[in-house]
């Protein structure tokens, strides 16, 4: 536990980071350079530069920023939607359940990926987003994740919402005349915190691969905003030409989800 | 357990129907008109071209007409054509389905055979246990397109052991893909080996089996690993989904042709019928595996029933 | 360095065994799978590309963008009488061209090739439900005559200085297609053996047949027995389709291909990386090429209705510095739509070197001064911003679009960067003339190809033209119209000339498009190969596969 939040606490420490070091270092990251590509680390540039010339380190703290931002994003909406989905099919069961569970294995048995695509494809602006704004196109592609992310959290949620709900302690509410709302509310979700914990710290590091994946296919985060996605998946094609390019956003991406993964690890364990 | 067969399949069906129409949607409304590519591709097509190449492809209908004219066909057993490929669409659906089958078949294969491998090391040596749990948070996180491009780069081009992907070269064109695959799903098999391993040691009649005097590996073949293979069934099944997302990259990286890449072409190609048929052919696959697992669940484990 | 050493001589090894084999394959790579093999449905690259080893058109361009005979015997022409110039039944100037194709061509199943093929192709391609492509050609050839098996004269209803040029329109093997077509011609598309038994050896006249194909891998071609041209060399061809460039240069480095077809291939600064990596490895060659690179404006809203809007963000662009950082040089800027090398191209157009100090000055009397953000405002206090869109997913368009972005931010000009994938680009926003502001994209064209669709005022898409035309930015301009109705029917070579300097003088003057620059394309080659001839036009260079050697 201790380690992922270290982990993860160092990252956003250094997205934090990200204004004092453009100004400690004193470029701008989103200027390129032709005169300056693909130079080696040095004491201006400390991981060197990409293919256009810009500072590795820095684009490396503005995309900590985004594909963070995006991760958590994505992983809370997914979360409060499985979470809703889940207590409701648990709480009411009978058919309603049935027509929740289904639509979810259904969901989850559609290949995500190529859906994304043409979700991702889709203009913004018909859906009351603005275009072309970084910050809408980060709430864009958490949206999308979400879509998609929820089905795992409503299952998991489903699941122990159902083990809750038979317990004696139930029931004695139920006869002590607690309304169903409070029950649920003051009985059930207190005890589903753990699972919902560990289904967030899980979706933040799924739904940081998954946009790096979508960069890969072109439909990630749009330039010159830089994420660790993004940036990857641009150092993978100029890999034979600059291939260290490709190992900092790639360790970058590998140890936010390991944050995320012991995190959830450690508080599966503690239950 | 007839009862609940007949059930889900009924519920399969219906979902599936509601899927072929969310799908048909999803790519019907998405912007981008296949003619009009083509014009922006030949200046020479004229606008009397553009109307009648629309009414021959049947892009003229509203868009529930054509659902329904596509539904009637598939439920007739005429999958069409695609316009993508210019084959029957079934004709490009079973190569695909099969090279991916393939390909996940042997990385599900690799990845569960070592996941449980190292899930019983850590059941067996606790203090192995961090290592391999390590070593399986490590493979979760490691993006499948990167690893992919560093085998390349490592084991084609510097070593030339191995081709760097491919359609041909049988057997050894597929190390790299399948290793790549196998170590994206790794985690998920050794994690939940590990729990399923730790909680089926625990029951009761494997302390029976130990105080009998069976050996520490019959123990864990003969008495655990047939309760454990219950939950690692239902992941694999529920994971389908998710796997075709990651042969996608796989067979992109690998430039293998599969179900991932198909799909991809299609939707991107703007190939309705293609698109539709390999998305269903997909999730219909996925929910079998599903109610397989749950029945093979309930026959192994009578208490579920 | 042990390891270093070890890969080294496995390496060796490695060559020393292909080297000890005669070379019998050649295992080309490519970027694209081909959608279809019907010579005469859909327009792609890769099929061009394939097709060029197995069937041969008419007439085309050659590497000297050069009008040349493939299956006929000499072009036509009005001096040697097999032009001639006549009437059509509706009073129109109409022209009689003939051709005659070469002795002893046949088809891969021994069948000789005749007129009979052409009659049936010019018949299916009349046919509107066939579902060819365009149309335009069968409507102006409006007679076909076979005097012979080997002499045919098309009649049209007009008469153009590319006359002799047949174009895509090629033989069909009636003996196999035409019961298939006759039937119905709405479903020929999906019944023509073109697609449902493409290693039929009777479908192919080339030099090369199509023996197997997988789909979206690869398409394997053998030595066509029939051919009656100089004899190929390899005996087996192989075009594997790799979209994703970085395994497409791994799978070259790897040893499983010999070459990379640069039709469709590598991105020049990555061949040129490549080429400095490995040394004698392999061979490269840039071919300039008739690829247009530009910028699309929205030329009926503003800000950019402004014409010195316009002149001051191509001035404001340092087009010959991004050519040499981020393509290594190997790319030819460009000054209007015309490139440098096809003979139409006037030296003296004018031209817009980067000057940002005149930009900036342009921008103040269009009334556009500096904001307090470092953009420009206009009078009302709108701020001087606009989209830049191009093709999502093709990172060497979104490294050039990030780097207009700075040019422009360096004169006060705010471009907001929106890409979108090529079938919704293509598919709508531009088609449908939804975009705002600037798109970047490419052109292929022929030599001497007269940009009509791109320029003719009535061609700017609309729905009542069913969103046909590719005057995407709405240009109106009624010299260049009168420019584009005549070059085309002028049959007098210095008479085309002086219209197509007044086209260029046009385009520079208004920039219905900002002109980026020609690309390349990056040939690679393994040393051993030799008669690749480069086209750099929409006529690939297999078309003359039989040229091709191993040293």
């Amino acid at each position: 536990m201790r380690a992922g939040l270290g982990l993860l606490g160092l990252l956003a420490a250094f997205a934090a980071s990200a204004p004092w070091l453009a100004a400690l270092l004193g470029h701008d990251p989103f200027a390129p350079d032709l005169f300056n590509r693909f130079a080696p680390p040095s004491a201006a540039h400390p991981l060197g530069t990409d293919e256009l010339g810009r500072d590795l380190l820095l684009r490396l703290a503005h995309g900590a920023r985004v594909s963070l931002a995006v991760g958590l994003a994505a992983a809370l909406a997914a979360t409060g939607i499985g979470t809703l989905i889940g207590l409701l099919a648990a709480w009411r069961g009978g058919w309603l359940d049935a027509v929740l569970m289904r639509l979810a294995d259904g969901l989850l048995a559609l290949p995500a990926l190529p859906l994304l695509v043409i979700l991702a494809a889709l203009d913004p602006s018909v859906v009351g987003l603005p275009r072309g704004e970084p910050g809408a196109d980060m709430l864009r592609l958490a949206l999308l994740l979400a879509a998609f992310g929820w089905v795992g959290v409503a299952r998991l949620v489903r699941a122990s919402a159902l083990s809750l709900l038979a317990r004696d302690f139930v029931r004695a509410a139920r006869a002590l005349g607690v309304s169903e709302a409070r029950l649920l509310w003051r009985h059930v979700l207190p005890g589903l915190a753990a699972p919902i914990a560990i289904a967030t710290a899980l979706a933040v590091g799924g739904a940081i691969l998954a946009e790096s994946a979508l960069s890969f296919l072109g439909l990630g985060i749009a330039p010159p905003a830089a994420s660790w996605g993004n940036m990857l998946a641009n150092a993978q094609e100029l890999v034979f030409q600059a291939p260290l390019a490709a190992l900092w956003p790639g360790l970058a991406i590998l140890l936010a989800v390991l944050g995320c993964n012991l995190v959830a690890d450690a508080i599966s364990r503690g239950r | 357990m007839i009862r609940l067969l007949a059930t889900r399949l009924v519920q399969i069906v219906l979902v599936t129907a509601l899927l072929s129409f969310a799908a048909f949607l999803l790519i019907g409304l998405m912007p981008g008109d296949p003619i009009e590519m083509a014009i922006a591709g030949d200046p020479r097509l004229s606008s009397e071209d553009a109307a009648r190449l629309r009414a021959l492809h049947g892009l003229d209908q509203p868009l529930m007409a054509r659902y329904l004219a596509w539904a009637g066909g598939v439920l007739e057993g005429r999958f069409g054509h695609s316009r993508l490929f210019a084959l029957p669409v079934a004709a490009l659906l079973w190569p695909a389905l099969a090279g991916t089958l393939e390909l996940l078949g042997l990385a599900l294969l690799l990845a569960a055979g070592l996941g449980v491998g190292l899930g019983a090391l850590a059941a067996l040596r606790p203090a192995l246990a961090p290592l391999v749990q390590g070593l399986a948070l490590f493979a979760q996180a490691v993006p499948a397109f990167w690893l992919g491009m560093l085998l390349i780069i490592l084991f084609a081009v510097h070593l030339g052991w191995l081709p760097a992907g491919g359609a041909e070269g049988g057997w050894r064109a597929l190390v790299l893909p399948v290793a790549t695959l196998a170590f994206a799903n790794l985690a998920a098999y050794a994690r939940h080996a590990a729990a399923a391993l730790a909680a089926a040691l625990a029951e009761p009649h494997i302390r029976t089996a130990r105080a009998r005097g069976a050996g520490e590996g019959r123990v864990l073949f003969r008495h655990a690993l047939p309760n454990a293979a219950v939950p690692l069934l239902t992941i694999a099944a529920l994971d389908a989904g998710a796997l075709v997302s990651g042969a996608l990259i796989a067979e992109t990286v690998f430039a293998r042709p599969g179900m991932g890449k198909l799909i991809y072409d299609a939707v991107m190609g703007n190939d309705f019928n293609l698109a539709l048929i390999a998305l269903l052919v997909v999730a219909v696959v996925t929910m079998l595996a599903t109610l397989m697992a749950d029945l093979a669940q309930r026959w192994l484990d009578p208490r579920l029933a | 360095m042990a390891a270093r050493f070890l890969t080294f001589c496995i390496a060796l090894l490695i060559a020393t065994a292909a080297l000890a084999q005669p070379r019998e394959t050649l295992t080309i790579g490519i970027t694209q799978y081909p959608s279809t093999l019907h010579p005469n449905i859909e327009n792609m690259v890769a099929k061009s590309y394939v097709l060029g080893f197995a069937r041969r058109p008419v007439t085309a361009h050659d590497a000297d963008w050069r009008l040349t005979c493939l299956l006929c015997e000499e072009l036509p022409t009005l001096e040697n009488g097999l032009a001639v110039r006549e009437t059509t039944p509706d009073g129109r100037p109409g022209l009689s061209v003939t051709w005659v194709l070469r002795e002893g061509l046949r088809w891969g199943d021994g069948t000789a090739l005749t007129t009979e093929d052409l009659r049936f192709a010019w018949e299916a391609g009349r046919e509107p439900a066939t579902g060819m492509g365009p149309a335009e050609f069968y409507r102006s050839a409006y007679a076909f005559i076979a005097e012979d098996a080997r002499r045919f004269t098309l009649r049209f209803d007009r008469v153009t200085f590319d006359f002799a040029s047949l174009g895509d329109f090629a033989p069909l093997p009636a003996h196999l297609e035409r019961a298939r077509w006759q039937v119905d011609p709405r479903g020929y598309r999906s019944r023509t053996l073109y697609d449902t038994e493409p290693t039929h050896p009777g479908l192919w006249n080339g030099p090369y047949r199509v023996v197997q194909v997988q789909p979206g891998a690869a398409i394997t071609l053998e030595r066509n027995p029939h051919w009656s041209g100089p004899a190929p060399q390899f005996r087996r061809i192989v075009v594997r389709t790799v979209e994703n460039t970085p395994t497409l240069e791994a799978q070259l480095l790897s040893g499983q291909l010999d070459m990379i077809a640069g039709e469709l291939g590598l991105p020049v600064e990555q061949a040129a990386a490549l080429i400095r990596r490995t040394g004698a490895r392999f061979r490269a060659e840039f071919r300039p090429g008739l690829i247009y690179e530009h910028l699309d404006l929205r030329l009926d809203q503003p800000p950019l209705d402004d014409r010195r809007v316009r002149q001051a963000l191509l001035l404001g662009l340092d087009r010959a510095q991004i050519v040499a950082r981020l393509f290594e040089g190997r790319q030819t800027v460009a000054h209007t739509s015309v490139n440098p090398l096809d003979w139409p191209h006037d030296p003296d157009v004018r031209q817009y070197p980067f000057d940002p100090a005149r930009a900036a000055a342009l921008l103040a009397e269009a009334g556009w001064r500096p904001g307090p953000d470092g953009i420009r405002r206009n009078a009302a206090g709108e701020r001087l911003s606009f989209e830049l869109m191009t093709t999502a997913g093709n990172r060497s368009r979104e490294a050039v679009q990030q780097v207009i972005q700075a040019q422009w931010r360096a004169i006060g000009v705010e471009a907001r960067l929106r890409n979108e994938p090529p079938r919704v680009l293509f598919g709508e926003t531009l088609s449908r003339r939804r975009f705002q502001g600037a798109v970047m994209f490419a052109w292929v064209s022929a030599p001497e190809g007269v940009p009509r669709s791109a320029l003719h005022s009535s061609e700017i898409p609309t729905a009542e033209r069913n969103w046909s035309g590719q005057n995407y930015t709405g240009f109106r301009h009624a010299g260049m119209d009168a420019i584009l109705e005549a070059l085309p029917v002028e049959l007098d070579r210095e008479a085309r000339r002086a219209l197509w300097r007044r086209l260029q003088a046009i385009y520079a003057e208004e920039l219905p498009a900002l002109p980026l620059w020609f690309r390349q394309d990056a040939h690679i080659w393994p040393p051993w190969l030799e008669g690749v001839r480069p086209t750099g036009h929409l006529n690939p260079s297999s078309l003359w596969a039989e040229q091709w050697r191993a040293r």
